[in-house]
């Protein structure tokens, strides 16, 4: 049986409907991520998750019990949100003991508690201090350390991590995750930001204009997206026009020649296709070398530290984009004709809307 | 020479706005302390404070600030509160009726208040009348001052943070919201303060005999105790704001979030 279970919520605004019925489950212990962008209803969905907002349809079951008409307060959930939500006349131990406060819990458990998740956010040492003496990464872990304090049946996340600079971000996301681990508390997490979901999902839900648009391990959400809408917006790819050439051998026509993509077997011969090919699989080499599938000119390289990008324009009107190590880039100058090719497994072909 | 004049242009002219308000103080000072021809001394000051009366409409406008204070808090904090948290898109309409009081000349009011002359006895008749135009008189600023504390609170994720948590409303607007609004609440309270102990319209019209009534009678009869009066009464509304100014400073109460 799934922990929580949403079924077929639907919610309306205004007679437009933000969330169209929608279905998903979560294991015990599981970490899922719901991944889209800004309005594609995936802060709604946490939101009824929490209590926050009612659904005009459908029903949240948590651990067996219909909780769709419980109130927020009594459905024991902790939840870290997108602002800093401390309360800023408590220090960071009152935050934290809040909760158990609520509970009537004595002080004792109340103040060991407080004490064992501080210790476990790392901020032992700054539990007296209130929320405006505490940088906004420090006010996250104590948010989370509250959230958990109160040991919720699930833990919620309305991107937490979106207002904080990139290195506490990447610092925060990797103790969020240990820290899920380590309780083994079922976590629902909303983000826009792709590398955060995959980085840190056992499960990634991406949703699109109030549907799931694909939900799986963060490997099949990257490397099968199921459409073209997932492929754009998880990762980058080169998107290229085709058709399939032989469905039966796997050949695709792209620019005029037939290149291998496994993917293409099923389809119809002659059907309208997208190519999608991630930079990491692309391979470059000398002009006219044994493997070459197309060849192309050097227009760009970019340096990212321990890769540099280069984007190659296709005879014939393409552009791509390779990713390769920098100590191997070198040798690829910008304006140099260079070959390209790719192992038959690597294209994701899509047909064409 | 012209940069030096330019330097000290600012000064000089704070200077003369400084002495444009503490001249007539000094004045009205001076002419409460004068006993005729050329004695001085504290007799206007002796005279007032023998008089009864004198604390009997002290005493009353002081309890009337404290009633307005608790009736405008009781009324308007539940209705800032759902403002921000639920209904912030009829902001325009609260901020159009906080300002009303501005508009409606207090004459007109009264004449209002007189026609709707009815109600409980321990309300009509008695001085406690006052507090409802008082509330309506100091709505402008005790809005504003639980407005702006609300505002700057972040009042939607505070509620959902509690509510997260558990708590119910009781323990979010004790526990939670009233503790970080103390700088508002304590502005709103010294504002009200200020407005009641100089108001003069409403309790004259309805015949009652506030501190300002007071201070009215007594510039009628004796012009060095009215002098004196006016500092009294200068001396409490400058302490109400100095009030609100320490209070606004204190810093913790209204400070959130953000990296340091």
């Amino acid at each position: 049986m799934p922990h929580l279970e949403i079924d077929g919520a639907v919610k309306r605004y205004a007679g437009k409907t933000v969330l169209h019925g929608i279905d998903l489950a979560l294991g015990q212990g599981e970490f899922v991520s719901l991944l889209g962008p800004s309005g594609c209803g995936k802060t709604t969905l946490l939101r009824i998750v929490a209590g926050f907002e009612r659904p005009d349809g459908g029903r949240v079951v948590l651990a067996g019990a219909d909780i769709t008409d419980r109130p927020a307060a009594r459905r024991n959930m902790g939840m870290v949100f997108q602002a800093y939500s401390l309360f800023p006349n408590m220090t960071a131990e009152e935050n934290v003991r809040f909760g158990l406060k609520v509970r009537r819990e004595t002080p004792a458990a109340q103040q060991a508690r407080a004490a064992e998740l501080l210790a476990l956010v790392g901020l032992a040492e700054h539990a007296r201090k209130y929320p405006h003496q505490l940088s906004g990464g420090q006010q996250q872990r104590v948010a989370l350390a509250r959230a958990l304090a109160i040991r919720p049946a699930l833990l919620l996340l309305d991107e937490p991590l979106s207002a904080l600079d990139a290195k506490v971000r990447v610092q925060l996301r990797d103790e969020i995750r240990r820290i899920q681990q380590e309780t083994g508390v079922t976590t629902l997490f909303v983000t826009h930001d792709q590398e955060e979901a995959l980085s840190i999902s056992d499960r990634v839900v991406v949703m699109q204009e109030g549907r799931i648009a694909q939900a799986g391990t963060p490997a099949e959400i990257y490397g099968e997206p199921a459409n073209i809408f997932v492929a754009r917006f998880v990762g980058a790819a080169a998107e290229l026009r085709g058709r399939v050439r032989d469905a039966e051998a796997g050949l695709v026509e792209l620019c005029g020649r037939a290149v291998p993509a496994v993917r293409a077997r099923g389809l119809t011969t002659g059907a309208e296709v997208h190519v999608l090919l991630r930079p990491e699989t692309v391979r470059l080499g000398p002009p006219g070398a044994a493997e070459a599938l197309l060849e192309g000119v050097v227009a760009s390289r970019v340096f990212f530290g321990a890769l540099t990008s280069i984007r190659i324009e296709i005879d014939g009107g393409f552009s791509l984009a390779a990713a390769m190590p920098s100590a191997e880039a070198g040798a690829v100058a910008q304006g140099s004709r260079v070959s390209v090719w790719w192992d038959g497994e690597a294209p994701r072909v899509l047909a064409a809307e | 020479m012209k940069g030096a004049l330019g330097r000290l242009l600012p000064e000089a002219w704070l200077g003369l706005l400084g002495l444009y308000f503490i001249v007539p103080l000094l004045a009205t000072g001076a002419f409460s302390l004068w006993e005729g021809g050329s004695r001085y001394g504290f007799a206007a000051y002796v005279a007032l404070f023998h008089q009864p009366k004198l604390w009997q409409s002290l005493f009353l406008s002081v309890r009337l600030a404290v009633e307005t204070i608790l009736l405008g808090l009781v009324v308007l904090v539940p209705a800032v509160f759902w403002l921000n948290l639920r209904v912030p898109r009829l902001r325009p309409v609260f901020d159009f009726i906080s300002v009303l009081p501005f508009v409606v000349p207090p004459i007109a009011l009264v004449a209002g208040m007189t026609a709707l002359y009815t109600g409980p006895d321990w309300l009509v008749g008695t001085p406690n009348y006052l507090v409802i135009p008082y509330v309506i008189l100091a709505l402008p600023y005790t809005y504003r001052a639980l407005d702006l504390g609300m505002r700057v609170l972040d009042l939607r994720t505070m509620t959902e943070a509690s509510q997260s948590l558990g708590a119910g409303w009781g323990t979010l607007i004790f526990r939670v919201v009233v503790p970080n609004l103390t700088t508002a609440l304590v502005g709103a309270a010294l504002l009200t303060i200020a407005i009641v102990m100089g108001e003069f319209t409403f309790a004259n019209i309805l015949l009652f005999n506030t501190f300002a009534v007071y201070i009215n009678y007594i510039g009628q009869t004796s012009a060095t105790q009215a002098s004196a009066l006016t500092l009294l009464s200068f001396l409490i509304t400058w302490l109400a704001m100095l009030g609100v100014l320490v209070s606004g400073r204190g810093g913790r109460s209204v400070q959130i979030g953000g990296a340091r």
